[in-house]
């Protein structure tokens, strides 16, 4: 049984989508990266799925319920900047909201305030918080009932490095232990890259991708860029060129080609026409490079 | 459940607000000494002169600051002025339950923290009613206390008719539903929470000044266009009766039942009042809880079924 599924799942503001077609299936205790650009449509998304808008076409179904349900009593959310009762304390807030839920015991709400760090602060009224406490404070709130499916929007926003780490270390510890669900949205595939395994990228509402983070690399070409310096560098740049290679001279004197995988045994071919190279170092392509270029084939300038 | 779980939390929240213990203590502690001053200054000054023949001061005095008295005047004095205090405290709540959901951006997680939107909606409303429902109750017995406490310094007796003012506390309790279901849903559409409580305030008073303005400055049955109209139409003779049906003339016609008790123990009758003022003062209370629920039914109907469809940012 799928915790979280979308099918043909669209959201539609007048004439514009902001959400269109989207299929994907997430498996219970997977935690998946939801990956985009600012106004690609993650949040429309994650509000959908939280229940909070309502679809214009497709479902969502939420532990294989059509979502609105009561599974939704099953999730818990922090969906962009989390909201408090500014004249409550933390405590207050997380009081409320779990007598809203039901079903939570009070020792639950000190629980989930000493896992975020927060048993210090939690006395203090939420206007005086800074935004890492707000951040922190709305994780501790998604997860009072100890819910299935955690639904986390762009997390770590405000958060320092420090902060980040400590996020995603919880995260892994909440997923590891508790078997929760997780689909965590952010426009940086950095923050998310130590943590999934499994990335849904999303443009302009539209699905690009969805599979392992590994595999994002190998799909998109798998490209290697290799940076040579030979003693001649001007006959490697023609040599290069005469080949059909792009290359490109860089500051620091090195020339930098990228290669194909039916390419990579170039390099000899460089020795037998003449070249007497010096240095030659091999880069693969990042993570973050590959998910850059994907967004690019899609003809969104970067 | 649900529902329970909602009330619950609600009342938690609300609770925590101080201005709602302003606006209750000025109904309950400053209304009945600022009654018992009155009727102090009163027994003090005018007692005993030569104004005071056949005791008129002593009726008067227990006409303003008896336990009955306070508790009736506290009950009358809900409906004025205009905004009443009524009205004020109605605004106020659904300002708590439901403006500020917007201001602070809560909806999102009050709605993923118990995704019943009907329950929700429901337990805000009964939780503001069981509000309303401690102002009335603690108004009449604050009234009763005070009353009660001034009685050896002002020679004023316990008073009788409790029974009967109970009875119009609890229906003017009641008629507080229609008056909360329509500020929770200007309060719901509208962005601003400044704007929707001056909204729920304002909005039935000038609605039903600018009739009354017409109706005294021109009349529906002089000829013009608009009259013409309303000929043609054949309406103009539900125009001429609307006042019956008019919002703040029924929602008070159970804090304004007493007025006859009041001005009896003042010396006059306003029970027989004729002319342009005699629907305000002499409602009857059936015919206003018929309208009352009509105006009620068809807010719940706007507010429910919105509030179910609508997208939540």
């Amino acid at each position: 049984m799928s915790a979280i599924e979308a099918s043909r799942l669209s959201k539609r503001y007048g004439r514009r989508f902001a959400v269109k077609d989207l299929n994907f299936k997430i498996g219970q205790g997977e935690i998946v990266g939801f990956l985009g650009p600012n106004g690609a449509g993650k949040t429309t998304t994650l509000r959908m799925l939280a229940g909070l808008i309502r679809p214009s076409q497709g479902e969502c179904r939420i532990l294989a319920r059509p979502s609105p349900s009561k599974e939704l009593r099953e999730v818990g959310t922090m969906i962009e900047e989390p909201s408090f009762y500014p004249y409550l304390t933390g405590k207050g807030n997380l009081n409320y909201a779990a007598k809203l839920h039901g079903g939570v015991k009070v020792s639950r709400i000190d629980e989930v305030l000493s896992f975020v760090h927060m048993e210090n602060a939690s006395h203090k009224k939420v206007k005086a918080y800074s935004q890492g406490m707000r951040q922190r404070l709305g994780l501790a709130r998604a997860l009072l009932w100890k819910p299935k499916i955690l639904l986390l929007d762009e997390p770590t926003n405000g958060l320092d490095p420090v902060g980040i780490a400590e996020f995603r270390e919880s995260l892994r510890q909440i997923a590891k232990e508790e078997g929760v669900t997780i689909l965590i949205s952010s426009h940086i595939l950095a923050e998310i890259e130590k943590l999934v395994s499994r990335v849904l990228v999303i443009e302009r509402g539209e699905l690009l991708y969805d599979g392992r983070l590994a595999d994002l690399t190998r799909q998109l070409g798998d490209k290697t860029s290799y940076r040579l310096l030979a003693t001649d560098q001007g006959a490697l740049e023609k040599v290069l060129s005469d080949l059909g290679f792009r290359a490109e001279l860089l500051n620091s004197g090195y020339i930098k080609v990228e290669v194909s995988s039916e390419q990579k045994g170039f390099l000899s071919g460089l020795a037998h026409v003449g070249i007497d190279l010096i240095e030659a170092s091999r880069e693969s392509e990042s993570l973050e490079g590959a998910y850059l270029r994907l967004l690019k084939e899609d003809g969104r300038p970067v | 459940m649900a529902l329970w779980h909602v009330i619950e939390a609600e009342l938690f929240k609300v609770l925590r607000k101080r201005r709602l213990y302003v606006l209750f203590l000025l109904l309950w502690l400053a209304l009945p000494a600022l009654l018992i001053l009155i009727g102090f200054i009163i027994k003090n000054n005018v007692g005993d002169s030569f104004v005071d023949e056949g005791e008129m001061v002593s009726t008067a005095v227990q006409g303003i600051a008896s336990p009955i008295a306070i508790s009736r005047l506290s009950l009358f004095l809900l409906s004025f002025p205009q905004p009443s205090y009524f009205m004020i405290v109605v605004a106020l709540m659904a300002a708590l339950f439901m403006g500020e959901e917007r201001t602070h951006n809560m909806w999102k997680t009050i709605l993923t923290s118990q995704p019943n939107r009907l329950m929700v909606l429901l337990g805000k409303l009964i939780a503001a009613m069981l509000l309303m429902g401690i102002l009335l109750a603690g108004a009449c017995l604050s009234g009763m206390l005070f009353g009660t406490l001034a009685q050896s310094l002002l020679d004023t007796q316990f008073g009788e008719g409790w029974m009967e003012l109970l009875g119009f506390y609890a229906y003017q309790w009641l008629f507080a539903l229609p008056a909360l279901l329509f500020a929770f849903l200007i309060l719901w559409l509208f962005r601003n929470i400044a704007l929707g409580m001056v909204t729920v305030m304002f909005l039935p008073i000038f609605l039903e000044s600018l009739y009354t303005f017409y109706r005294l400055a021109v009349g529906f049955d002089r000829i013009n266009r608009f009259n013409a109209l309303l000929e043609v139409l054949q309406i103009q003779n539900t125009l001429k009766n609307l006042p019956k049906y008019f919002w703040t003339t029924n929602l008070f016609a159970p804090a304004r039942q007493p007025l006859a008790e009041i001005s009896k123990a003042m010396g006059e009758d306003f029970s027989e009042l004729q002319g342009p003022f005699s629907q305000f003062f002499n409602g009857n209370l059936q015919q206003a809880a018929i309208t009352l629920g009509v105006y009620g039914l068809v807010f719940a109907m706007i507010l429910f079924w919105n509030f179910r469809r609508k997208d939540v940012a």
